[in-house]
């Protein structure tokens, strides 16, 4: 799977099975911030789901706060962070 | 851009003691030279005081008296505050003491302990839902049974009253704290414990951060918000929620009530509403204690009006 094909994934990941309405994956820009006030908005309960959902279609765990805050900032980061896990 | 509605945070109760540090430190003082049985006569001035010269602290009182007692006026209003004040302050006690003393001083019982013993060792992680009822620290004997690492949800403001069962002790913290003011509310870091088997303990009765993360149930007559994050944790994970009492049964005996276990529908995780029926069965329970024992649920504030800062 190509980066671009990844990005493209978790963005699909993340409007289809967070249910985020008033938003086309291909809306979200690949270094928008997940959460916080700006960008998609994304919550503390979200997150829950977002790492549950990340390990079953990556195999990939976050952690601890450290991986997160660097991971979950943006859909580059996370597909980084994936593309990292992945080849270790 | 925002592309979720944002609702505002609340910030409507604090963990903050309204003793001073040199109060506390006497109290301390006395539990080292003499235990509970020198402690505990102290505090019927330290009461009386708030009850009569700080009308504001008594005020806090009647935010769930009042609906616990709808018709009581005057002076049985009055011993209701009173009752539950000092309620409050001997479990303040209690706490320090176990922190000095160390657990075994106080006598808990707990007589389903062995059906939380077994999920734990089950290894789907489990989610232990507490709230501000009674003493947990008189809960610490099990919890350390639990054969499982523990985690604690647990916010250590600068004079919590929580904090202070550490600062006494002198030994290893046995929990691992999870701080809820880090970065997403420390949920990564439960979402973690549970998924390696792991035990977790959070409040279940006060909302802390963004009010779109609770859902609004009848408790006593009105609704209130709750926090949904166990729930939300026990649909994501499969782990299953323990709700547990730690109740106070006589001078130094506890009595700690598993009041039930639920297990979430994975399908259940969203949206929210579909919480709902988790965590009526939760206010349930509450509202059955509070019926049982009125005087042991220590929630100082509007929790009906939950936009109102204390």
């Amino acid at each position: 799977m190509t980066n671009t094909d990844l990005k493209e994934q978790l963005k699909k990941i993340i409007v289809e099975e967070l249910n985020l309405e008033e938003i086309e994956p291909g809306e979200i820009k690949d270094d928008d911030p997940l959460f916080g006030d700006e960008g998609l908005g994304l919550d503390s309960l979200d997150a829950v789901e977002l790492v549950v959902l990340i390990q079953k279609h990556f195999s990939v765990e976050i952690k601890d706060m450290e991986e997160g805050r660097e991971a979950l900032a943006s859909i580059d980061s996370l597909a980084d962070f994936i593309n990292t896990r992945q080849a270790d | 851009m925002s592309i979720k509605k944002r609702t505002e945070t609340t910030e409507n109760w604090s963990s903050r003691s309204i003793g001073t540090g040199w109060q506390h430190r006497f109290f301390y003082f006395l539990i080292r030279l003499g235990g509970r049985h020198i402690a505990y006569p102290f505090l019927y001035p330290v009461v009386l005081y708030y009850l009569i010269f700080r009308p504001d602290q008594r005020r806090k009182s009647r935010y769930y008296l009042d609906r616990r007692f709808p018709n009581r006026r005057g002076f049985a209003a009055l011993k209701d505050s009173y009752r539950m004040i000092m309620g409050l302050s001997q479990s303040l006690v209690d706490r320090a003491l176990v922190g000095i003393c160390g657990p075994r001083i106080l006598h808990t019982e707990f007589p389903k302990g062995e059906q939380l013993f077994n999920l734990a060792a089950t290894g789907k992680g489990l989610i232990i839902l507490t709230t501000h009822v009674g003493c947990w620290q008189a809960a610490m004997i099990y919890l350390s049974k639990l054969e499982r690492p523990v985690h604690m949800l647990m916010q250590q403001d600068e004079g919590d009253i929580d904090r202070h069962y550490f600062e006494h002790s002198g030994e290893k913290n046995p929990f691992h704290i999870i701080d809820p003011t880090g970065f997403l509310g420390g949920t990564l870091e439960m979402v973690a414990a549970l998924k390696q088997g792991d035990v977790v303990c959070i409040m279940g009765d006060r909302l802390k951060g963004a009010q779109e993360n609770s859902l609004a149930v009848d408790f006593l007559g009105s609704p209130v918000k709750f926090p949904l994050a166990g729930w939300k944790l026990a649909a994501v994970t499969g782990a299953p929620l323990a709700i547990l009492f730690p109740l106070k049964t006589g001078p130094d005996h506890y009595s700690i009530d598993l009041a039930e276990v639920i297990n979430v529908n994975p399908k259940d995780a969203r949206p929210l509403q579909r919480l709902h029926p988790y965590l009526s069965r939760y206010v349930k329970s509450l509202e059955n204690l509070c019926a049982k024992e009125p005087y042991q649920f220590f929630n100082f504030y509007d929790m009906w009006n939950q936009d109102e800062k204390i």
